[in-house]
Parts: structure tokens; C-alpha cells; sequence
């Protein structure tokens, strides 16, 4: 092997060690550390779709049969004699708050 | 919060279902609003400590008659003191004269829908779909899969819950996601205000409150694609792809709030009829900081997802606006 030769390999060899390093250091930092976020996969998908959402236990406010329209609130009160409660808050209640 | 701390209360949830009619709203179009609802409110809350000054808010929990008079008010998250103000408000309601209190006695006069305050009476348009969008804190196990966070022993769960906000796509806009001729293995660009407002206005953390919208520029990567899985004459079925970068400075590293996030999600469309018949979607990444309202973030990047589903309408919230939309045109048109 001439030494050019010689010297190419060693220089990519050390490249491929320095890598491989990098790698690792890279694959063990904590989450707080900045990096681009990995693909969901497919097999990921479902378990992920309902975790994220409510739980039951978290739902339990949906039991509530709330209305969304004051007036027909209003109008369903007077027809069945029974007072108003009004849930009101600067973003939605049922929605983003 | 009162989702948890009240209305997750099984004595309140009795309460409420037996003795009240309940409703719901956002002070925010219901205090501004010019027409017949906004006056009705507006007369019932000055009757009571948040008179809305200046233009401020008359958030709180309410109790009153078809006819307008306050029985109780309370702005309180611990459920024994909101069972007490109802309790106390029943009692109020029970001594009034029976013109303010037996069925049909109080008669509510028609409401003209052409006098509505159209600028606060937002309603689902014609032919739009709505889809629930629900938020989500996460956090790792030793093994990297995600999993939901634990409030500490004794502490409210405040920002641990699933958030709900809903994303409306127009007519023209849902028909644009079935182009003509599909065929299985075509690859197109999921349309650009749709993909758009996914990014700006429901990739946001609001497990904390009402948080800041993404600006146009903090939308540094969007790129949403669409891939036709399976295409019939009558059902078109199609895989979302996705990848955002959404930070409030060029470089990420710097910006004090961000969110990295992959997306993937499954469409399906009846062509026949046409119809949306599913629109799940799953945003997963890391997401940083916090905003003026949303005070209270996790240190650091830390996992958060968002999911989304078509609403089916069977519940009450879903008629609820998207928290965006509170100015309708920017919402329209990202």
C-alpha cells in the first residue's frame, strides 16, 4: 500500500471512529437536548392516538349535559321550572381554556 | 381547571344534571356581543360583582332564572364551595314567586337568528367538518415509550390533563383532499391553509389555558403530504405524513418556546356521498416554553402530543368554535 494510500485509509477509518462516538453521544442525551423529532411509526399509531386523548375518568365533566346556547338554555329552564347555570370563562369551558 | 377540580365531581355532576340546566360559554364573544343573548348576560352578571368595567372579563360560575335574576355567582375551583353556592342557589330559586320559577311561567321571548351579533355568534359553517383536537403532556419511560405524566402525591394534575380545542375544515377544503383520479401510491401536498392552520392554531400546548397562537413567521418547517393508500370508486383512503419546526426564533436553539414535531395520521373519504369518515392524526415531538397565559410549562423540551379525530357531534363541545377563531378571517385564511 503506497502511503498516500495508507494515510487516506487511516484518515477514513479515524472518520468512521469519530462518527460512531458522535453516535453514541448523541443517542444517549437526555431529552432536553435539542434534536429534530424521529418518525412515528405505524405500530406506534394507535396507542399514541388514544393516550393522548381523555381519559374516562378525565371525561367525567362530559356527563354534565351541558348546553352550548344560552337562549335555548334559557327557553328549556322556563319550560321545565328549573334555574340556569352558566359555566363562563374567558375561552371556552367545553373547549380551549 | 374546573373540569377536574368541579365538574369531575360526582355530587356536582348529580346536582347539576337534576336540579339545573346547565350551559356553557366563552365570556369572550358573550360579553361583546350587541343582540338580545349578549344583553340577557351582560343583565344577569351586573348583578353580581363582575360588572366587565372597561371591556374586562365576567368569567365565573353563574346561577339564575329564565327571567334574568342572579341566585348566585362564584369564580371558585374547589368543588365542597361550588356544591354549597348551588345548594345555596336552589334554595333562593325555591322562595322566589312562582311567576320566576314553575315550569312555563316565564316566557322567553323568540330569538330573531337575522338580529344575531354575527361579529361573537360563531357557528360551524355549512358543509364544514369539525374535529376534536386534544393535547397532551407526556413523558418517556426507560425505554422511550411515551406515556401519560402522574401529578405528585396530594398535587392537582393542573397541565397534566388532555386538553380539547376543535379544528374546522371548509367544504372546498376537505373536497381538495380527494383529488380526481387518485390512484393508490400518488403523493400530494395536504392543501396549503389547511396544513396551515393545523401548524399555527392546534400545534400548541393549551393544557395551562389559553395559549399564544403561532405566529406566520414561527412556522420555520411545515411540510404535511398526503399518500393514497387505497382508492375505490366510492372510498379513498389516505396516510398523512408530516414534519414542523414551530419556534418564535430562526434558531431553535434560542427561541423560548417551540415545538419539534413529526405527524402522522389516516384520512378516509366516502366519495359517494362525499364525507369525511376519518381524520386521525397524531402529532408527537418535544415541545419548549410557555406564554402569557399558559404560565406553569415543564423545564427544558420535554414529549408532547396532540391527537386529532373527527367529531361525530354526539357531544355538546363539539359545537364549541375553535379557540381561534375568535378572529375568523386569519382562521380561514392561515
Amino acid at each position: 500500500m503506497s502511503s498516500t494510500k495508507h494515510n487516506a485509509t487511516v484518515c477514513t477509518n479515524r472518520l468512521r471512529v469519530l462518527a460512531s462516538v458522535l453516535g453514541l453521544i448523541c443517542g444517549a442525551l437526555p431529552l432536553s437536548a435539542s434534536r429534530a423529532a424521529e418518525a412515528i411509526k405505524s405500530t406506534d399509531f394507535a396507542e399514541l392516538h388514544k393516550l393522548i386523548q381523555p381519559s374516562e375518568k378525565e371525561s367525567a365533566w362530559l356527563s354534565i349535559n351541558w348546553h352550548t346556547d344560552l337562549w335555548k338554555a334559557r327557553e328549556k329552564a322556563a319550560a321545565e321550572g328549573k334555574p340556569i347555570l352558566l359555566w363562563e370563562m374567558d375561552g371556552h369551558p367545553l373547549g380551549c381554556t | 381547571m374546573g373540569r377536574e377540580s368541579i365538574f369531575a365531581n360526582e355530587e356536582v355532576i348529580e346536582l347539576i344534571n337534576e336540579r339545573f340546566v346547565p350551559v356553557a360559554a366563552d365570556d369572550w364573544y358573550q360579553r361583546r356581543r350587541d343582540d338580545a343573548v349578549g344583553k340577557f348576560f351582560v343583565g344577569v352578571a351586573n348583578q353580581g360583582p363582575r360588572k366587565g368595567e372597561g371591556g374586562n372579563t365576567r368569567q365565573g360560575i353563574y346561577c339564575f332564572t329564565a327571567s334574568g335574576k342572579l341566585l348566585a355567582y362564584r369564580n371558585h375551583h374547589d368543588a365542597g364551595v361550588m356544591l354549597d353556592e348551588f345548594r345555596r342557589a336552589l334554595d333562593k330559586f325555591a322562595k322566589l314567586p312562582p311567576e320566576d320559577r314553575e315550569p312555563g311561567a316565564v316566557e322567553v321571548p323568540p330569538l330573531d337568528d337575522a338580529k344575531l351579533d354575527q361579529r361573537y355568534a360563531r357557528k360551524l359553517p355549512t358543509g364544514a367538518i369539525a374535529v376534536r383536537v386534544f393535547a397532551r403532556a407526556l413523558e418517556r419511560d426507560a425505554d422511550g415509550k411515551c406515556r401519560t405524566c402522574a401529578a405528585e402525591s396530594g398535587k392537582p394534575s393542573y397541565g397534566l390533563l388532555s386538553s380539547l380545542d376543535h379544528l374546522w375544515i371548509m367544504p372546498d377544503e376537505w373536497r381538495a383532499l380527494a383529488p380526481r383520479g387518485a390512484k393508490v401510491g400518488d403523493e400530494f401536498a395536504v392543501p396549503a391553509a389547511v396544513a396551515q392552520r393545523i401548524a399555527r392554531y392546534h400545534l400548541i400546548d393549551n393544557t395551562r389555558g389559553e395559549p399564544a397562537m403561532w405566529r406566520r413567521e414561527e412556522v420555520r418547517k411545515n411540510a404535511m403530504t398526503l399518500t393514497v393508500i387505497e382508492a375505490t370508486a366510492t372510498a379513498l383512503k389516505l396516510r398523512l405524513d408530516g414534519e414542523v419546526l414551530l419556534s418564535t426564533d430562526a434558531e431553535a436553539e434560542k427561541a423560548k418556546r417551540g415545538y419539534d414535531a413529526r405527524l402522522l395520521g389516516h384520512i378516509e373519504l366516502d366519495r359517494a356521498k362525499p364525507a369525511v369518515q376519518r381524520f386521525d392524526i397524531v402529532a408527537l415531538g418535544d415541545h419548549w416554553g410557555e406564554s402569557t397565559y399558559t404560565r406553569g410549562a415543564r423545564p427544558g423540551r420535554t414529549p408532547f402530543g396532540i391527537a386529532f379525530e373527527l367529531a361525530d357531534g354526539k357531544q355538546a363541545a363539539d359545537a364549541v368554535p375553535p379557540q381561534a377563531s375568535r378572529e375568523i378571517g386569519g382562521y380561514l385564511r392561515p
